[in-house]
């Protein structure tokens, strides 16, 4: 009976999932480099930045974001208004502020930290808030931005990353079951060419402009002297201003707000290696950090039963292959005690002493308000003892 | 005569006076006290509040039970689940009805509530049941006090002493003891300091009372609720058994057999130590099994009523298992090392593991060894060997407080007239004086001002073990001389006499 309700359990869920592999959702993780330095490359660390902003704003809290940055912008001798840091030159919302962790800042941000970053290979001493500690039910957003070419990203004027290495650590990452599903995001001149060789599934990858297209700058801030934010990172967060941690808009609707001409390159997004249909999947799968909770009354489980008091409430459409698991769960332990209660009651039935005994446990159960029973048997107690004490 | 008789009629009418006024202004002071020195925080101090009569964590096991949670989960409250269903719902805040008012006044409310750094428990309730157990105790110790000084009143007659049973010279020790255990600074610190131990030593002295007063099922009960609070008064059932079955404090036998050529009188005693050397040459006492048994079957009752109504409180989160393990295993096993003014805290925070179940049971055997010599020695004085056992436990038990002093001080001043002749009593007074005075400065330093470490307040916990053996000691050997100064004042007063 119980392998039979595995059974069901796996077939259920292999037809309502909604990836490859049959691991839930866990968390979410942010990875956000910008791989320029300089001053005219202000706009590179405002693009990070504004995801930076974004992506913290729908939830994901610090100790998921990984921030890679130059970092010598805002407190550069150049910068009119220091410690701070815009995308628009209407200068409403400053980047830099309070609470921006960066964890690899200026000289840290090579190729070498970014792949031992994604493959989680560290020396010893890396502390944890610079490692990327997904598990294989983490959905990561990767996104890079800076100076790129045809299959390569160059790396603060120094390094490159190319093609293959990408793909190379993604493999690893797959290997090692360091995520569920990857969304990479390039925003540099041809960014398609970066995930040419990508071939891990669950992987989705969208880049700026296609081989042999530039990415272009939105506008120049007369203010501060240079551009402040790239097109594509800046109808990007058009689109993510308009919601908040709520809304349902889906991955498909995301991708089908880049238009050519605004752009100005072609914003090329590549869907073979993942599965789920884009309309289905929401923003925040990725962008953002909704986290299901499930209710349940107890919190010390050892002397409470978990049939009883558990209760489930779901309300996202989307999360249903984790909604089935659990009802089977449910509904097994149900049964399992089913089982057992019937067992004890065909063994039971044979003393009518521990019949009596059966009644009586039930009779307490159903019992609620013990207190002011045992308050009365107390003084009743304490009347007696009074009464017997001035009698014998 | 009649003069004598009708002012000792006046005076013994002016003294239960007398004792009220005293009895009254003690609870008006406990009451100045806990409406005017809100500063003095005893409800934290180590000494009034351990681990199991903490009123905190009685207010933190009711709220986990309403929660309906086990009252012991976490590890905070280590008592008894009907002093939960008792006490619980006085521990409630009562800001709730305040809430309803407009925002000012709640604000009004929140910082005042923060000004005074009180408990959040409601302090008058809690109070006034404290005291109400402490008046109870006073009252039962009176009576047990009134019964012994007649004993000895008898006694003393009986064996050529004294001409009558109510010279002026016996002091009345049932007032006495009931004046010291209201007036003693460490009884008012425990009641205003909202602990448990009040309602243990209350049960203590009801199953004295009981089984000193001759009703069985009040000794029973009272014996009962106090294992079932803290698992030291099982050592009591001894001297409750002595009681009920040999009688009151009287001297050794061999006195009433030595005397019984020089009486010749026919009143009646309540001691029957007396009766029995009048009626069988034999130097055997009787003992009154039909009495011990009914005890015995009266502490059955009570205990499968206890154990039922745990059961029931508990049906939800253990059951009576949860209940043994966490309450008496709690006090077994000595799991919580925050200091209190007993030796062991600081010995297990450094014992090392393996070794640490050995001394567990060396510690506890300490006391049970001392059971059986004390009672073979002083079974003609169980009530005094009640006293005893009381002080070994109180100085040997896991979290011992000062409520656990109070109470041996005022059973030792039950005894005024037998130990007149003690020695090293101002040492004493001055060294248990020295020590509580002490115990808070050594707190501060080591705890709040860091100029001091656990050794001070260790060496100070040291210093109240050695005061308490010496007292124990000095006792002991006192009523022992007292016993021997009475055969040698017999062959002397016979000599005399003939």
């Amino acid at each position: 009976m119980k392998n039979l309700t595995l059974v069901v359990m796996l077939l259920c869920y292999s037809f309502a999932s909604s990836s490859g592999d049959s691991t839930i959702h866990t968390n979410n993780w942010a990875v956000l480099v910008c791989t320029s330095r300089f001053w005219f490359n202000y706009r590179h660390m405002a693009n990070t930045l504004s995801l930076y902003r974004t992506v913290k704003r729908l939830g994901i809290p610090d100790e998921r974001i990984i921030l890679m940055l130059a970092d010598d912008m805002a407190c550069n001798s150049r910068n009119q208004y220091p410690a701070q840091v815009f995308n628009n030159e209407n200068h409403q919302i400053n980047l830099y502020g309070d609470n921006v962790e960066v964890d690899y800042r200026g000289y840290e941000v090579t190729v070498e930290n970014f792949l031992r970053v994604l493959t989680g290979r560290h020396e010893n001493a890396v502390p944890r808030s610079k490692r990327l500690l997904s598990d294989e039910g983490s959905h990561i957003l990767l996104y890079m931005t800076g100076h790129g070419g045809d299959e390569f990203l160059k790396f603060q004027d120094a390094e490159e990353l190319q093609s293959h290495d990408l793909a190379d650590a993604v493999k690893q990452m797959k290997e090692k079951r360091r995520f569920k599903e990857l969304l990479i995001m390039v925003d540099t001149c041809q960014a398609a060419t970066l995930f040419n060789q990508l071939q891990s599934p669950g992987v989705l990858a969208i880049g700026s402009s296609l081989k042999g297209e530039n990415s272009y700058s939105h506008h120049l801030d007369s203010d501060i002297g240079v551009s402040v934010v790239d097109r594509f990172t800046y109808y990007t967060l058009a689109f993510f201003e308009r919601l908040n941690i709520y809304d349902n808009a889906s991955l498909n609707s995301l991708f089908r707000s880049y238009d050519p001409r605004q752009l100005m390159s072609t914003a090329y997004y590549r869907t073979d290696l993942y599965q789920p249909h884009l309309s289905e999947v929401p923003v925040t799968n990725f962008f953002g950090s909704v986290m299901e909770t499930i209710h349940t009354d107890s919190a010390y489980h050892a002397f409470s039963s978990r049939i009883s008091n558990s209760k489930i409430k779901s309300d996202t459409p989307f999360n249903q292959p984790f909604n089935q698991l659990s009802e089977q769960d449910v509904k097994e332990d149900l049964q399992n005690t089913n089982n057992q209660n019937d067992e004890l009651k065909t063994e039971k039935q044979k003393c009518p002493y521990s019949e009596m005994r059966a009644d009586l446990h039930e009779k307490l159960k159903k019992i609620e308000n013990v207190d002011t029973m045992v308050n009365l048997s107390i003084a009743v107690m304490i009347l007696v003892v009074m009464v017997s004490s001035s009698l014998l | 005569m009649t003069k004598d008789d009708g002012e000792m009629v006046e005076e013994q009418k002016k003294k239960p006076c007398r004792f009220w006024i005293w009895a009254l202004s003690s609870v008006l002071f406990r009451l100045i006290l806990i409406s005017y020195a809100g500063n003095l925080n005893l409800s934290s101090r180590p000494e009034v509040s351990t681990p199991l009569t903490s009123i905190r964590r009685l207010a933190e096991g009711y709220w986990l039970k309403q929660a309906s949670m086990s009252p012991y989960a976490g590890s905070m409250y280590h008592g008894s689940p009907l002093l939960l269903s008792l006490l619980g719902p006085l521990t409630v805040q009562r800001l709730v009805a305040e809430t309803s008012s407009n925002d000012l006044k709640l604000c009004f409310n929140l910082v005042e509530f923060k000004k005074e750094d009180t408990l959040d428990v409601s302090g008058s309730k809690g109070n006034q049941v404290t005291s109400f157990a402490d008046i109870l105790s006073a009252i039962l110790l009176r009576g047990i006090g009134k019964k012994l000084q007649m004993a000895y009143g008898l006694n003393a007659r009986l064996l050529g002493l004294l001409k009558s049973p109510r010279d002026k010279g016996i002091l009345p020790c049932g007032d006495i003891a009931a004046l010291v255990y209201l007036w003693n600074p460490f009884t008012i610190v425990c009641c205003v300091g909202l602990s448990t131990s009040p309602i243990e030593n209350l049960a203590v002295i009801l199953a004295l009372n009981g089984a000193v007063t001759r009703r069985v099922p009040l000794a029973a009960f009272g014996l009962v609720m106090a294992t079932h609070l803290s698992l030291y008064p099982a050592i009591l059932t001894i001297p409750v058994i002595f009681l009920l079955g040999y009688g009151l404090d009287a001297p050794p036998l061999k006195l009433f057999l030595q005397t019984r050529n020089v009486e010749s009188g026919n009143r009646s005693s309540t001691s029957s130590a007396s009766k029995q050397a009048k009626s069988k040459p034999t130097a055997q006492l009787p003992f009154l099994w039909k009495t011990v048994v009914h005890f015995v079957f009266w502490a059955l009752v009570w205990s499968l009523c206890v154990m039922v109504l745990c059961r029931l409180s508990l049906s939800k989160h253990g059951g009576l298992e949860e209940m043994f393990k966490r309450t008496y295993g709690f006090i077994l096993s000595i799991e919580d090392l925050s200091p209190n003014i007993g030796v062991f805290w600081y010995f297990f925070a450094e014992v090392f593991d393996f070794f640490r179940n050995f001394f567990l049971i060396v510690f506890h055997v300490n006391i049970l060894f001392m059971l059986l010599p004390l009672a073979i020695r002083l079974k003609h004085r169980p009530c005094f060997l009640a006293f005893i056992y009381l002080a070994i436990s109180s100085l040997l038990k896991s979290y011992p407080s000062v409520g656990d002093s109070a109470l041996y001080l005022s059973l030792w001043a039950l005894f005024v007239n037998e130990l007149a002749d003690m020695k090293f009593s101002f040492f004493l007074f001055c060294g248990y004086l020295g020590v509580s005075l002490l115990s808070p400065v050594m707190h501060n330093l080591w705890i709040w001002r860091g100029t001091g470490n656990a050794n001070f307040y260790f060496g100070n916990a040291i210093g109240y073990a050695c005061f308490q053996i010496v007292f124990v000691v000095e006792s002991v050997s006192a009523m022992l001389n007292h016993d021997r100064a009475l055969k040698k004042c017999n062959p002397n007063h016979q000599k005399v006499k003939n």
